[in-house]
């Protein structure tokens, strides 16, 4: 009799906790339906420290050389230090390292920045973005690790490549100086696509310090 | 009656009869479905895939879906029956066609997709898509300048059920909302239309007279705002468009339209005829399914090399 009900209690608890077990599959069920919808702000900041910071400063080069083999072989330089999609029609993107001096700054623009010389003759090498707007998606297609598609679709793809340069906005580019930069030193280590006959690269910063003069 | 329905009965398992029989007949077939060719840059991907085709030696069989899902699957079905070796399609629906490829998958007929993608993978060999939201950010970056970051402007949106008049739509303001001091006045659909640009910009202008810019989701719609621009006197007014038809290369060229993005509509239907070539003779797939195609910006500096959706070097 004892062994009886105590089976029956054994039975009871198990249906229990099998109808408990269901409602919390359901409850669980939405919260993951909800983390699952698509979250390209998160995505960006749990791998910016982890994953992005260290591979851009472990893939770039001093600017100088990217550019200078980027001039002649961009497929050399892309192998060394560029990524682009295997398919598709995507320029080379290049990680940097850039050591140099700002030689003129347009802060009035939305989109900022800054034009440095990295070899020392004061003329404008390099054109770095520093926000609030930041034209392209330099920074997410210099990654090896991202991929189109692993994307659902162009929309989520591209919204993906902005939430990096809303990333370095809030995390790096609001908290720079916009007066009396010409003249200033700066580090930066960031990307910048293959630039058209002519144009300055334009270069996103994954990390940036401004110095003194 | 009864007979009738009988001899209908009999006419179509001949046909079916037939159909299958064909493929034996057909062994070089390439289907290329596209939207309807009024547009001319669907044209265009019809021209290239079909030019490229006969160069492998290729048959093609040349159909339109008119944006349309189900004349879309019968297409497919047409397709499959001909025996077809391979479909280049400028689908029409991402979730929509995503059915239709499969079917096409199951019955051993490969799928090559331009133009437009699909929310799968796996079902497509490949996918070679307009990279729409990247041009349209492009053209909306050089919008922007071009209005010196303020001022009052207008969108002309395209045909709302198609989902690249979003993805262009929310590529510009994904650029453009990112400037406080640009006002957007009036935002309304023309539908891709040149005649409903004309109209609903004349209608705008009206009651909106002070604006600057005008922002159009397609060239043919930019080329409607132009006209009614220009007829009201209004040659100071900002004209952005998106395609790259020649229209557009030669407004551009005369001082009226100021820039627009080219899609490169006749070299990714000739990338994907390569693909399925390549996939019917030695059974190899691109290394990824899909693949984006980049948009160019268009403006007076290079309107001279662009010619029928391709920009010469």
């Amino acid at each position: 009799m004892a062994g009886f009900s105590a089976a029956c209690a054994i039975m009871l608890a198990g249906a229990l906790a099998l109808g408990g077990c269901k409602f919390v599959r359901t409850e669980d069920e939405q919260k993951r339906a909800a983390a699952g919808a698509f979250n390209p702000e998160r995505l960006v900041a749990e791998i910016w420290d982890t994953k992005v910071v260290p591979y851009l400063e472990e893939r770039a080069g001093p600017f100088e050389d990217v550019a200078a083999l980027a001039a002649g072989d961009p497929d050399a330089a892309g192998a060394k230090y560029g990524h682009k999609e295997k398919q598709g029609n995507a320029p080379w993107t290049f990680a940097a390292r850039i050591d140099g001096t700002i030689v003129a700054a347009e802060t009035k623009s939305r989109a900022a920045y800054v034009d440095v010389d990295v070899d020392g003759d004061s003329k404008a090498d390099v054109r770095v973005s520093i926000g609030p707007a930041i034209r392209g998606t330099a920074i997410r297609d210099s990654l090896d690790f991202v991929n189109f598609n692993e994307f659902k679709n162009q929309i989520e793809w591209a919204q993906y490549g902005k939430s990096f340069n809303t990333h370095v906005n809030g995390a790096l580019l609001e908290k720079l100086p916009r007066e009396g930069l010409t003249g200033r030193s700066i580090k930066a280590t960031g990307a910048y696509p293959l630039p058209a006959g002519g144009q300055l690269p334009q270069f996103v910063p994954a990390t940036i310090t401004i110095g003194g003069s | 009656m009864k007979i009738t329905r009988r001899m209908t009965v009999v006419g179509f398992a001949a046909m079916m009869a037939a159909s299958v029989a064909m493929p034996a007949f057909a062994a070089d077939l390439i289907a290329i479905i596209t939207p309807s060719h009024d547009n001319p840059f669907f044209k265009a991907e019809a021209v290239g895939a079909d030019a490229k085709a006969r160069e492998l030696g290729y048959e093609t069989l040349i159909l339109v879906h008119d944006d349309d899902a189900n004349k879309q699957s019968q297409l497919i079905d047409t397709a499959i029956g001909r025996g077809a070796k391979a479909i280049i399609l400028d689908n029409a629906g991402s979730e929509a066609s995503i059915a239709a490829v499969q079917k096409a998958k199951d019955a051993g007929v490969p799928s090559f997709l331009i133009d437009r993608e699909i929310n799968a993978t796996g079902v497509a060999v490949s996918q070679i898509v307009s990279n729409n939201y990247q041009g349209a950010q492009l053209g909306a970056e050089e919008f922007v300048q071009l209005m010196g970051e303020k001022g009052n402007y207008v969108e002309l949106l395209g045909r709302e059920a198609d989902l690249n008049a979003g993805i262009r739509s929310k590529g510009y303001h994904d650029v453009i909302d990112e400037y406080p001091d640009l006002k957007m006045v009036a935002q309304q659909s023309a539908n891709w239309s040149q005649t409903e640009g004309y109209s609903k910009m004349e209608t705008i202008l009206q009651a909106n007279p002070d604006i600057q810019g005008v922002i159009a989701g397609n060239d043919t719609m930019a080329m409607g705002a132009i006209a009614a621009l220009q007829a009201a006197g209004r040659n100071d007014v900002i004209v952005v468009g998106f395609d790259g038809s020649n229209d557009v290369r030669d407004s551009i060229k005369s001082g009226g339209i100021k820039a627009t993005v080219l899609q490169p509509a006749y070299a990714q239907a000739q990338l994907a005829i390569q693909q399925a070539h390549d996939y019917i003779t030695t059974g190899k797939a691109p290394a990824e399914e899909k693949q984006l195609m980049d948009c160019v910006l268009i403006t007076a500096d290079n309107a001279d090399k662009l010619e029928t959706f391709a920009l010469s070097e």
